[in-house]
């Protein structure tokens, strides 16, 4: 106890102590300042713990995502799923939920997609490109929800080859261009002959940027 | 080695438009620490919600400021000075004087192409207003870069060949009177006088750095009590650096012979540094199937409590009551983690769907603080299930769930995890004291060791021993300036200052619902640094109310200086008590008005007004009135400040309960005075109530 108190009493230079004190304002402004000195970019993780062979033996099994914004790795496991739509989580506890492929909610980034409706963008893609709408929302600085209305017109960019892991994987590029009142982007789907979305890159928000998504 | 990108990523570049605006450089903030040129202002406003801190020295005078920008139109400011004086009548030299001052400022419209914007601003009205200044100004943007402002100055700032007055029917101005009781409204001032022309322009180089020039209308005459400011030339040039949104640093020249430097940091309650929050994603919603809807498996009890208990307390919240029946599952638990109870109760409905038995339909959640709980809200399980991702979720769950108070009539089998009832920390102190009634205050910090121990949930025995760093000096007060009324806070820096460890306080405090809508609170032992004794709370708060109503009923007596046991030193003790009205007025504004008997044993009123922001950033404004006179008061006239919270997570993004507050007091005086008491009871219910749960309904589904 006294050991412990003699500790406490050292670490009050930067921040309060104790089992009242836990995750106390010092220790959080401390993580605050760090982070900031180290800069915004996470390190690269090659695989996160998960190799080459484990991906390709595991169909299905495991999504490789890259965050464009920072340039950070993510490997994620199914974690859930709630009729057509998968929520994949990695160990840093970042999710994802998918339905078709297509990204239909993030948890843990710095602007989350709270929900959407993407419906109409699957049923385009299935037909060979149209048009679609869409409904996002985020979360606000306020702790409210902002909708955005997206107008969006996909359209098939011919058969395109993948190379990936040392495997060669043949598919068909989509391009979707939405645009909305306070938003706008072009996600990119690479769909195999089954109908299976096997790569993507999909916009997030504003703050989160892109994710490259890989399905293995 | 980053893997190659297989894009060019500007290619593909999001296009953001309302979500721009937190990049905005915006208006760059004077010495004055208003949105302005360097001494003199512009009719620019910061953007609603805006909060800024600026420090600005120059020879002489040393000015902290706080502005916030309360609508698009209207902004306040706070500011403390340390000038010095020219004396009476020999003009010897008073160093370091502490002056307070408050401003107000509206511009009247928006700038278009060929009309500026136009303001008007009163600069420190409240008596006896050694700076006070009223304007007229207008600003209009010529190109991108430049602004050219042009004003006409009343008061100090019509003092450099001033002209009579436009407004000459008001009269003439009064002379400064050094001896006007400080704190009422100096609105027998306000545009009377002389009147002068100031004028400057802006320009912004790059995003970056930017030039400032201006003709001052202060002339800083040579008077007694003016302030020792030597004014040769009315030309100011500064330079202004801002290095990433929400600082700016600035160097000048003013007057001539004097160079004055100075740093503003802002934020905007808006605008969340956090963002929408880093936390960890929750746990996905498990869906029941047909099969386990109609006929699920009745877990037993013992396991379901066991399970729940550990799943909650992933999300660092702990489970006291569970009570499961045919189809309904009501739990009441404490929410450690998350400031927004809307966010935790869609993290406990998400763990609720993991382990509940199939049958259950309805969740029944009572979110519980100090042993109590606080309301009941009860959603469908099948929503929970349908709307998870879903586009408009969070507004279709806020109206299909149902806002109640607690059932207090039905106990919950209480499952309390076998906590330690001890617990203790050492954290650090830091406060602001003042000394005797003639308005000087002093900082202290340091350190305290508080323990906490657990009778039952609902009656807590908490104490804190204190060590400052910085006071030994063993003062004693000096001469009673205000010997009408008893020193109740005047005396406060003269309080634990023996450089041995004090007793901070020492409390046994019981809440409980003593019927439903109503919450009490009784508080026994050292209740703070001056009083001790026994304080009561009764409040009437329905859930879905706007309304709050108060009570609270005090007796207490002053503790010895020396912050140990006894109360022998003043020989004083009172009855002091309220009653409370609370009202949320909506779009974030929220009020209270307590009447009552204060602790100098004066009658009066408070009235409080807050702007909160859904995020937890709060800043308002309370005033003290009571049958005191003036004189009996003393400087002062009558309590005053300026409160502001932000919370941590505000800041950092990360899920915390924790916040920062500020009080900004003008002057605590012995009038007006309360209490200062931890766990009113209208600040811990009202978060589980609807309005506060609606406010951050969007995190339901964080």
């Amino acid at each position: 106890m006294m050991l412990r108190i003699t500790a406490c009493l050292i670490m009050l230079i930067l921040a309060a102590c104790g089992p009242l004190n836990e995750g106390g304002t010092g220790v959080q402004l401390g993580q605050a300042v760090l982070a900031r000195v180290a800069g915004a970019e996470q390190p690269v993780q090659q695989s996160a713990g998960v190799p080459q062979d484990a991906l390709l033996a595991n169909p299905g099994k495991y999504l490789r995502v890259n965050a464009r914004a920072t340039g950070r790795w993510l490997t994620m496991v199914q974690a859930g799923q709630n009729g057509s739509r998968v929520t994949w989580i990695d160990s840093s506890n970042i999710s994802l939920t998918l339905e078709n492929g297509i990204v239909v909610a993030t948890r843990g980034l710095p602007r989350d997609l709270m929900g959407s409706d993407v419906s109409q963008t699957w049923s385009a893609i299935r037909a060979g490109g149209g048009n679609s709408q869409r409904q996002h929302d985020f979360l606000t600085d306020i702790d409210g929800i902002s909708t955005e209305l997206l107008q969006c017109r996909i359209a098939s960019q011919g058969p395109e080859v993948i190379e990936r892991l040392q495997k060669t994987l043949n598919s068909v590029r989509f391009e979707e261009e939405c645009r909305g009142e306070g938003l706008g982007f072009t996600n990119v789907y690479w769909v195999n002959r089954d109908g299976g979305m096997i790569r993507s890159l999909q916009a997030i928000s504003p703050d989160a940027g892109y994710l490259q998504i890989d399905v293995y | 080695m980053r893997r190659p990108v297989f894009f060019a990523t500007s290619f593909f570049a999001l296009i953001a438009g309302h979500f721009a605006v937190a990049q905005d450089a915006g208006v760059t903030y004077s010495l004055n620490g208003t949105p302005g040129l360097l001494d003199m202002p512009t009719a620019q406003t910061a953007q609603e919600g805006a909060l800024a801190a600026t420090i600005a020295y120059a020879p002489g005078l040393l000015r902290t400021t706080f502005t916030f920008q309360l609508t698009d139109r209207l902004s306040g400011s706070l500011r403390y000075s340390l000038v010095d004086l020219y004396d009476d009548p020999t003009s010897g030299r008073l160093e370091g004087e502490l002056e307070r001052g408050f401003d107000l400022r509206y511009r009247f419209n928006n700038e278009t192409t060929y009309l500026p914007a136009i303001a008007i601003g009163l600069r420190d009205i409240l008596t006896p207003n050694r700076f006070g200044s009223e304007y007229l100004v207008a600003t209009k943007s010529i190109g991108d870069n430049l602004t050219v402002t042009a004003g006409i100055g009343w008061g100090a700032m019509g003092t450099r060949d001033g002209f009579d007055n436009p407004l000459s029917g008001l009269g003439d101005r009064p002379d400064f009177d050094e001896a006007d009781p400080e704190g009422q409204l100096a609105s027998d001032y306000w545009f009377r006088g002389d009147a002068a022309a100031f004028g400057g322009l802006e320009y912004q180089i790059n995003e970056r750095w930017g030039i400032k020039a201006e003709y001052s209308s202060i002339a800083y005459p040579v008077e007694s009590f003016a302030p020792a400011i030597a004014a040769d030339s009315p030309f100011n040039f500064g330079v202004t650096y801002r290095p990433r949104p929400g600082v700016q640093l600035a160097i000048a020249s003013l007057y001539g012979n004097e160079l004055a430097v100075s740093g503003s940091f802002a934020l905007n309650a808006n605008n969340r540094p956090g963002m929408s929050g880093i936390e960890p994603a929750p746990a996905p919603v498990k869906v029941r199937t047909a099969q386990e809807r109609a006929n699920g498996s009745a877990a037993p009890e013992a396991a379901l409590r066991v399970a729940l208990t550990a799943l909650l307390k992933i999300e660092g919240i702990t489970l006291t009551g569970l009570s499961v029946t045919d189809t309904t599952a009501r739990v009441r638990y404490v929410n450690g983690r998350y400031r927004s109870q809307a966010q935790a109760m869609g993290r406990v409905s998400r763990m609720m769907t993991q382990v509940m038995p199939g049958q259950i339909e309805t969740l029944v959640l009572e979110p519980e603080a100090r042993g109590i709980p606080l309301s009941a809200t009860t959603i469908a399980r099948s929503d929970v299930e349908r709307l998870e991702n879903q586009a408009g979720a969070a507004q279709i769950m806020l109206q299909r769930s149902q806002f109640d108070d607690a059932d207090i009539a039905t106990d919950l089998i209480n499952v309390r995890p076998e906590a330690p009832r001890w617990a203790w920390g050492i954290g650090p102190y830091f406060e602001l004291n003042s000394l005797g009634s003639d308005g000087s205050v002093e900082v202290d910090t340091g350190i305290t060791l508080r323990g906490v121990y657990t009778i039952t949930p609902q009656l807590v025995l908490s104490g804190a021993i204190g060590q400052s760093v910085l006071k030994a000096d063993k003062a004693d007060p000096g001469i009673d300036d205000t010997p009408d009324i008893q020193n109740v806070r005047s005396d406060s820096g003269f309080y634990g200052d023996d450089g041995v460890p004090v007793l901070r306080d020492l409390t046994l405090v019981h809440y409980a619902r003593p019927a439903p809508n109503l919450y009490s609170r009784v508080s026994v032992g050292y209740l703070e640094r001056m009083f001790g004794g026994i304080s009561t709370e009764l409040l009437w708060k329905p859930v879905g109310s706007n309304l709050g109503l108060g009570a609270e009923l005090n007796y207490v007596a002053q503790r010895d200086s020396d912050m140990a046991f006894g109360f022998d030193e003043y020989d004083y003790d009172v009855v002091t008590g309220y009653v409370s009205a609370y009202y949320d007025l909506g779009n974030g504004y929220h009020t209270q008005l307590d009447l009552g008997r204060y602790l100098a044993g004066d009658w009066g009123a408070t009235v409080s007004i807050d702007r909160e922001y859904n995020n937890g950033v709060r800043v308002g404004a309370y005033v003290t009135q009571t049958d005191l006179s003036y004189d009996a008061f003393g400087d002062g006239s009558y309590n005053k400040g300026i409160r502001i919270t932000i919370p941590q997570d505000y800041l950092t993004g990360t899920a915390t309960r924790r916040d920062y507050d500020a009080t900004l007091r003008t002057r605590v005086g012995d009038g007006g005075a309360r209490l200062r008491i931890n766990g009113r009871l209208y600040d811990e219910v009202r978060e589980g109530h609807l309005n506060d749960l609606s406010d951050t309904w969007g995190r339901f589904w964080r």
